[in-house]
């Protein structure tokens, strides 16, 4: 036993071992499978709508990921997705200013929750969890506060910006929407900070050993804080995007996001606890509770049970990164 | 000659723990000062104010003959002091190569600042190198992650990263700990090769057969203060641990 279990895996294993590539593969044969079980998986109509939902809670998972990796949760981010759009609905709506500059207030609004999150985690020292549970809760409630409960009337007016964000066009029966655009672009730089970059280096090494990162001059209350404003940020932007997709603002928009984001990051392999993060792992991730919700629909699961589904292939993926790690690959 | 680092009345405490009392000590150019003491004693904590983790309460720093506040390890590093710390100071999620050069990783695009690409073809070739220097017999590539190595195998890459960087002082705490036979003469190795290329070690252990082995110099400390000192030549094992335990026991032997 020891002869085998100390030789160095061959190239296949070693690549199948990586969590990513596991998680790879179950999307493929989850999609193979959908294909096969429903003949209208692949039709321009679902693919289309799974692309246009993919951004939306994807962006958010490109910086989960990141801050999972720096060791740190941020459960605000469903909140801050509702909230910032009914802020900047109520702001254009009520006359004060142009759509363009209640964008801007939004976003600053959203840097700032990102700021006092990172502030109370790094500086007082209590965990993200709580930091962030606190949080959520107060985002959400002033979401319901500045709305009194009630969705905002619908937004159809034209400009610019909503169409740089929400447009779309159509490409031989598909409906492609702006957003895909955005998500690939971030989805790229997230990987090439995450992998390339210096600053990749120091997320890493903070989720892995925050006091060796510290003794080796990283600065780490920096990283981490930027992270979370990052995060929001990205919750709002991600936020605005499904607003102006469907013209509503509601302030309950966004609810249970934050664990269906980071169930999306950790399903692609991420770690938990910090010093392991993956882009292509999360945006399998994102792919792959988006096709189990649309494709358990369609083969014919009654509506109200998905969810156990996508509870249960959560379960069954997370087993096979702990066996995977206990098989001694990355993790 | 002036002393590489002398430290002057240095006090630090957490909450109601005095760590440290008033220590001081000194590392002249090219020696190499043992820093022994019981658990508890303060040696940890006194060379985490020296490395910027801890910010003193009260005391000096001076390095080269120049007061110097150390508010950050990014300072402590930029004054030529690389510390090996006794809670490993490497990642283990990272690579060799990435922990090799965490925090000072060579980049192209530098104006780019932390979002620069690392070069990561220079960092491979020099973890290649530095890993053939520290004597490491098994064949490591530097992308394998920490996390596959041996605890021997982790304090080499440790120390080769301090090697890497040529510091003025080199600080080790405890670095033989938890290491077998043939990986502790490598450290004691690294430690007189250090010192013949001119650097200056400051080295925390238990071990009073390693202090006669590469130290020039000893220091005591007990709760928090510096009780003794000495040179190592013509000091033998029971009288340094009689003044590590604060008992006399050469009369104990004796008697
Ligand atoms: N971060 C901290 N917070 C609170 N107390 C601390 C902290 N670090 C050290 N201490 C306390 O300060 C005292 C000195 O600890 P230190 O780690 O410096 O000892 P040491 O001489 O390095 O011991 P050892 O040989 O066991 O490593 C101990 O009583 C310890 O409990
Ligand atoms: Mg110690």
């Amino acid at each position: 036993m020891t002869a085998t279990a100390s030789r160095a895996p061959s190239p296949p294993v070693a690549l199948l071992r990586r969590p990513q590539i596991a998680s790879l593969v179950i999307l493929l044969l989850v999609l193979v499978g959908f294909g096969l079980a429903s003949p209208t998986f692949y039709s321009p109509r679902n693919v289309g709508n799974m692309l246009a939902f993919m951004p939306e809670l994807g962006l958010i998972a490109l910086g989960m990921c990141l801050l999972l990796t720096a060791g740190e949760f941020d459960l605000s981010v469903g909140a801050v997705f509702g909230f910032v759009p009914c802020v900047v609905f109520i702001l254009a709506q009520g006359g004060t200013m142009g759509i363009g500059a209640a964008i801007l207030v939004g976003t600053a609004l959203a840097l700032a929750i990102g700021l006092v999150n990172g502030l109370l985690v790094v500086k007082i020292g209590i965990s993200s969890f709580l930091v962030t549970l606190a949080t959520m809760l107060m985002v959400r409630g002033a979401a319901l506060y500045v709305t009194q409960g009630f969705p905002l009337d619908s937004w159809r007016a034209p400009s610019t910006v909503v169409t740089l964000l929400a447009g779309s066009f159509e490409i031989g029966g598909l409906r492609v929407y702006a957003s895909l655009i955005w998500f690939a672009a971030l989805t790229l730089l997230a990987a090439y900070i995450l992998n390339l970059s210096k600053l990749g280096n120091w997320i890493s090494a903070i989720g892995s050993n925050r006091a060796a990162a510290v003794a080796r001059g990283v600065p780490v209350d920096a990283v981490k804080i930027g992270l979370f404003m990052a995060v929001s940020a990205l919750a709002a932007l991600a936020g605005l995007i499904s607003a102006f997709r469907i013209s509503n603002a509601s302030p309950v928009a966004g609810t249970n996001y934050e664990l269906e984001v980071i169930a999306m990051v950790v399903v692609g392999g991420t770690a938990l606890t910090g010093g392991y993060g993956t882009i292509l792992g999360t945006i399998v991730g994102v792919m792959l509770l988006r096709a189990i919700r649309n494709g358990i629909i369609m083969i014919g699961v009654p509506g109200l049970a998905y969810t156990i589904f996508v509870g249960g292939i959560i379960l069954v993926m997370l087993i096979v990164h702990a066996a995977l790690r206990r098989a001694g690959g990355q993790g | 000659m002036t002393p590489v680092l002398e430290v002057e009345n240095l006090s630090k405490s957490f909450g109601n723990v005095q760590a440290l009392r008033s220590a001081s000590l000194s590392v002249a150019p090219g020696e190499v000062v043992a820093l022994l003491g019981d658990n508890g004693a303060g040696k940890s904590t006194l060379i985490k104010c020296i490395s910027g983790v801890h910010r003193p309460d009260a005391g000096l720093i001076r390095i080269d003959g120049r007061t110097v506040a150390i508010r950050t390890p990014r300072e402590a590093i930029d004054a030529g002091i690389e510390t090996i710390h006794q809670d490993s100071s490497l990642a283990a999620d990272l690579s060799i190569a990435r922990n090799l050069f965490l925090g000072r990783e060579p980049t192209r695009l530098s104006w780019l600042g932390a979002l620069a690409p690392m070069d990561r073809g220079a960092m491979q070739a020099s973890a290649r190198t530095l890993l053939a220097r520290v004597g490491i017999r098994r064949a490591l590539a530097p992308a394998t992650p920490v996390s596959a190595l041996s605890g021997g195998e982790r304090q080499s890459i440790a120390i080769s990263r301090a090697m890497q960087f040529a510091a003025r002082l080199i600080i080790l705490d405890e670095p033989t700990n938890n290491l077998g036979v043939e990986e502790t003469r490598g450290v004691l190795r690294f430690i007189r090769e250090m010192r013949e290329g001119g650097h200056s070690l400051l080295v925390i252990t238990h071990n009073v057969h390693h202090v006669l082995a590469v130290a020039d110099r000893f220091v005591v400390m007990r709760r928090g203060e510096v009780v003794a000192e000495g040179a190592v030549a013509g000091s033998d094992v029971l009288g340094i641990e009689s003044l590590i335990m604060g008992v006399d026991l050469k009369a104990g032997a004796e008697a």
